[in-house]
Formats: C-alpha cells, structure tokens, sequence
C-alpha cells in the first residue's frame, strides 16, 4: 500500500504531468501523420526521455504510443491510409464508413473502442504481472534461456509470413550484438580495434536509425504522393456510439481478449492483434457479407484490439523483461540504460514504480478521450502538413537524438548504417522486428546460455532437468516443429495477411 | 513497391556474412580450463546464418525458373527525380557526420535543412522561414535544455 501511495505522489507530480500532456500531443501527431509509426514515435522520444528520472520516462513512451495507435484510425478513415501499422487492417472499411457519410460514427466508436479496449490491456496487466512476477522469481539461468529463446521464436512466428526471412533477421539481429565486449570471458569480438565499437552497438542510435531513418528513406521517394482529405464536416462524434456499443459488445470483449493475448506473447503487437481480431470478427459474423462495405462490426473488435495489445504486451516486458512487441523492445533498452534491469526482481525492489506505471496507463487511456476528440476535431489541420517539411525536420531530429546518445558523431554513424541495413531488409522482404528483438535479448540470450553451459558442463539435457525449464524448452521446439511443418507444407497453408512491418 | 533482389542474392550475401563473422571468430583466444568461450554463440549464429541462406538460395532457384527476374526494381528507381531524393537525403546525412565538428551544430542543420527543402520543393520563403526556427528550437532544446554538447564549430571562433 505503501508502494501505491509513493506512485501516486510520482505520477501526479507537475513535471510528470507535463511530461504526460506533452508526449500525448506528441503522440497524436505522430501517429495520425501517414508513413509515422508508434514505433517510431517512442525511438524518437528517447534521446529525450534519456535525461528524465524513470517514471516520466516511461510515461512519455506509455502515453504517446497509446494515443499513436488511436490517432493511425483517423487517416485511415479520411485518406485511406493508415497513420500506423496497426490500423491497416480496417482502414478500407473505415474509408468505406467515411464514404457512406458515417465518417462521424467511425471516428466516435474508434475514439471510444480506442480508450475501453486499452483500459481492458491495462486491467489484464495490473492483475497479471505481479502474479507471474511471484512465480518467476525462481527462475535459474536456465528458465531465462528458454524464455528468451521461446521470446525470439513466437517473434517469428506469428510476426510474419515469411519465417524464413524472420530466423534470419533475427540471427542478424543476434549477430550484431555480438560485437563488443562479450558477456561471459570479457574479450573483444567483432571490433577491428575501435574503442567506440568496445561498448556494442549503442541501442537508441541503432533504433532511430531501423525504424526511423528506414522508414524516412522510403517517405522521401514518395514525398508528393498523399492522399485527398475528405471534405466531409466533421459534427457529433459520439451520436450512436451508445447504440453501437449495445449491439456489439460482445465484440468489444472479444477483440479485447485477442489483444491481450497477442499483446502479451513475446513479439508481436498491435498491428498483428489487429490483423487477427478482424478476421476472427469476419469469420464468426452473423452478416460477414457486410464487411469491406463500411460496417461498423470488425472496426469494433479491431480498434479494441489494437489498444489492448499496446497495454499487454507490458507484461512480459516487465516480468521478465522480454519484450511483448517492438515498443516495449525499446521500452528494456531505456530500462536497462536507467540500471533498471526489467525482470521479476524489479516488483519487489521497486514495486512503486510498477504501480506507477500502471497509474500512467490509465491516466494516458482517459486522457485519450479529451485529446482524441480535440485530434479529431482538428484533423483537417493536422493532415495539412507537408510531407516535404516534415521528413527533412524529422530526420534533423534524429540526427541530434543520436548524437545525443553518445556525444559523439559515432552515434549519427550507427543511425546512418543501422537505417541502410534496415532499409535493405525490408526491401527485400525481411522483416525488421526481429532483428530488433534479437539486438536487445542478445546478451541475455548469450549470457543464460553460456552460464547454463558452464553450470551443466556443456551437458545439453541440463537444459530440461529443472521442470519448469523443461515445459518452456518443450513448448520452444513444438513451435520450432510446427514453424518447419509450415514451412514444408507452405503450397498447401494459405498465407497470413501480410502485415506490413512496424 | 520494393528494391527486391533475387532470393538467391540475399542468401549469398547471408552466407558470405556468417562465413567472414565464422572467420574472425578463428582469431579469439581460448581459455585454459574453459570449455566454451566468446567465439561458441558466433559460431552457433554463424551455421543458423549459412542454414538460412543457402534455403534461401533454393527457394530463389525455384522463383528464378519460374520467370522472377534476379532484381525487381521498384517504380521510383526510374524517376530521376526521386533517385536523388533518395541520395540526396544519404549525401545529407554523410555531410553532417563529416562536416558538424568543424562546422558547428546551427550553421549544417541549416545547410542540411535547407538542401532538402529546396530540392523536394517547397517554397523558399517557407523553407527558410522553417529552416531558422526549426534549428534554433533544436539548438534550445537539446543544448540548453537537456545538455547536449552539440559541436559549437565556428562559435567557438566568433564567440
């Protein structure tokens, strides 16, 4: 009880209450721009969130990727595009919506669905994590092995259509976090002599430069391609949500509960979520011939999802300080940077900020309602920007947010290369999420394994002997199998949707 | 919409990746005594690499004899305009990297900015007008408000 009044007096303190304001504002304008991504709004907030104590910190990145996955449905709606991956999967139904002259009720429900569907992550979260954070205190080298090396699987497993291209991403991924100093003897590896590349890979230039320069590079060969904004006048935005809400509940608490689960499973976020919940929507309709025609039934469980997932995916992150999807992979490489190392230990020494976090989730989810509305109300504004401003000033930001990681031009270096690399991949089909995921659990990855192998004197079936690790090593190579079955039998399995990467 | 080589390629290139990562892991010393020591994980990366790739090169083989051309050139590479966009935007970057240290932090961002305005056309008055503001709030931002040493440069000279 203590611990939930000392977060009380860290949430709603003025500065962190600013900082929350701020990065909402933020946040919305990120993701309500076409070609910005959430992702990319927490990489771009870091350098800044850098110099914050932990508990605004956090907040900026909880609440302006919260407000970023809400804002993506509002130019899927008004230009058939969405603002963030995750609103891709009912961007054409909503532009349908807006056709049919319902652009009103489909901002209204998205706004609505948007908050009660992250309050639901937020709930999940709040009753799950200490309850696993108990259970996982117990776990030996072993167990964060598997858990590592399950993490890294699902990644590529459900994050794509192409597993193949996934495993090697994420190997790239791994690859290059071996350069540096390794964990376990201390050698040098990989550093052709340069003290700067002694410390690693610096993780924020790396991240700026994977999903914010990448994504630039492709922004600035289309900088004149944008869609036309609807001229439909924007009026009541809430008028039937009310009755929306009576008729298809149940799909809200079904969208919300994909969410939560795609969330918390290590590697895929919001956008799969979205994906997933749409189709499931579609497939258990009693009209799917309605949807693609502007129905209002699969935007409600997609948009519920997406949010829900947001707030889900926090959970292993903070339990076991695996990432549940590519924000919360930043979300450890800040933790990690502020001496936090995320992971069940964290609840106990620091159960105050946990709580904190939760409190800024709700309070982000809530303040979503005002500020949502606002966003929709001064949508046409916000729009109106022009890509050929905006691309060059962000990318002067990421230039000063790299440099600021290391002082140094070393920085801007690792941004620059980091961004062709990811540029590369993703033009040649390899998704970029992985690699990610690989570059922040690499060192775990490495440091479990080795130590195991070390304690075990290189006796593989030590990895099994604890029972717990044995589960979680089992259900690791059951979906290694089921990945190679999929694989052989790829003419006959039709393909998920492709998801574009985040 | 893609730059997309040749699967065949992309599976070379990974290949010929985990062989050098493979090859330098030759030079790391052994410890007495210890059995598994910094170059095991490498390695271990570097076999699921090749594995990869050289599915990959199979799976490039089928598509090449089923018509795929050995590089699919997106729409934007045939428009002048764009391709140097593109290189323009990566010269840009080489530039600040290069030039900031001497330079000093508000003279390239200015230089830098108003090299892609120009060039992606948006009108000078605006250019610039954006160009000014957006530096100097960057400069306030990051150097007054957070303590970055952003390079002074030439400040240094005049001030």
């Amino acid at each position: 009880m203590d611990a939930l009044i000392t977060a009380v007096g860290l949430v709603f303190d003025p500065f962190v209450l600013w900082v929350i304001v701020a990065s909402a504002a933020f946040g919305i304008f990120v993701g309500a721009m076409p070609g910005l991504t959430a992702t990319m709004a927490t990489a771009l907030l870091v350098p800044v969130t850098f110099f914050m104590p932990p508990v605004p910190a956090l907040g900026a990145i909880v609440t302006a990727t919260a407000m970023a996955i809400f804002a993506g449905d509002i130019p899927a709606a008004m230009l058939r595009i969405p603002g963030t991956p995750a609103s891709a999967a009912y961007t054409d139904e909503s532009y349908a919506m807006s056709r049919k002259g319902e652009l009103d009720l489909n901002l209204g429900v998205n706004l609505v669905f948007s908050v009660i569907g992250g309050l639901a992550g937020v709930a999940i979260l709040i009753l799950c994590a200490p309850a696993l954070a108990e259970f996982a205190i117990h776990f030996s080298s072993f167990e964060y092995f598997w858990l590592a090396l399950l993490g890294l699987t699902c990644a590529i497993f459900i994050a794509t259509d192409a597993p193949l291209k996934g495993i090697a991403s994420l190997l790239i991924g791994l690859a290059i976090n071996c350069i540096g100093i390794d964990p376990a003897a201390g050698h040098p590896r990989f550093t052709f002599g340069s003290v700067e590349l002694l410390q690693g890979i610096s993780f924020i230039p790396a991240m700026i430069g994977m999903f914010a320069l990448s994504e630039l590079l492709r922004g600035v060969v289309t900088v004149d391609q944008s869609g036309a904004v609807l001229t439909q006048k924007i009026g009541n935005i809430f008028v039937g949500v009310w009755n929306v809400w009576k008729r298809y509940w149940r799909n809200f608490i079904r969208g919300s509960a994909i969410g939560v689960l795609i969330g918390a499973l290590p590697g895929a976020g919001a956008d799969i979520a979205a994906w997933i919940s749409y189709a499931i929507s579609k497939k258990f309709s009693k009209e799917p011939e309605k949807f693609g025609t502007g129905h209002i039934e699969g935007i409600v469980d997609a948009t519920s999802a997406n949010n829900s997932a947001l707030a889900a995916a926090w959970i292993p992150a903070l339990v076991f300080g695996i990432p549940g999807d590519s924000i919360t992979a930043i979300v450890i490489g800040v933790l990690y940077m502020k001496g936090m190392n995320p992971g069940p230990t964290v609840f106990l020494q620091n159960p105050q900020f946990i709580y904190a976090v939760f409190l800024i989730f709700i309070l982000a989810n809530l303040l979503m309602l005002p500020l949502g509305w606002a966003a929709i109300k001064s949508s046409k504004q916000i729009l109106r920007v022009p890509r050929n401003v905006l691309i060059p000033v962000i990318l002067l930001f990421c230039i000063v947010g790299s440099y600021a990681m290391t002082n140094s031009v070393y920085g801007i270096i690792i941004m620059l290369v980091m961004g062709l690399v990811g540029w590369i991949m993703e033009e040649n089909g390899f998704p970029i999420a992985p690699a990610i995921l690989g570059l922040v659990l690499g060192e775990m990855l490495e440091q479990n394994f080795m130590t195991s192998m070390i304690k075990s004197d290189g006796a593989f079936l030590a990895f099994f002997e604890r029972p717990i690790a044995g589960v979680l090593g089992a259900v690791t190579l059951l979906v290694w199998a089921a990945m190679l079955w999929r694989g052989i039998n790829r003419s006959t399995v039709p393909t998920a949707p492709a998801a574009p990467a985040q | 919409m893609s730059l997309r080589a040749n699967d065949v390629l992309s599976g070379l290139a990974l290949i010929i990746f985990a062989l050098a990562m493979m090859a330098l892991t030759l030079t790391f010393p052994a410890f007495p005594g210890q059995q598994y020591g910094p170059s095991l994980f490498p390695r271990i990366l570097g076999v699921g690499l090749i594995l990869c790739g050289a599915a990959l090169v199979l799976n490039g083989i089928a598509a090449r004899r089923a018509g795929a051309p050995w590089v699919d050139l997106a729409p934007w590479t045939r428009d002048p305009w764009r391709v140097t966009s593109f290189f323009l935007t990566l010269a840009m970057l080489l530039v600040y990297i290069l030039a900031s240290e001497t330079v000093g932090f508000i003279p390239i961002a200015l230089v830098f900015l108003l090299a892609l305005f120009f060039w992606l056309g948006v009108r000078p008055v605006t250019a610039v007008l954006t160009a000014v503001v957006t530096t100097l709030l960057i400069h306030y931002f990051f150097s007054t408000m957070l303590r970055v040493p952003l390079p002074r440069g030439w400040l240094n000279t005049i001030l």
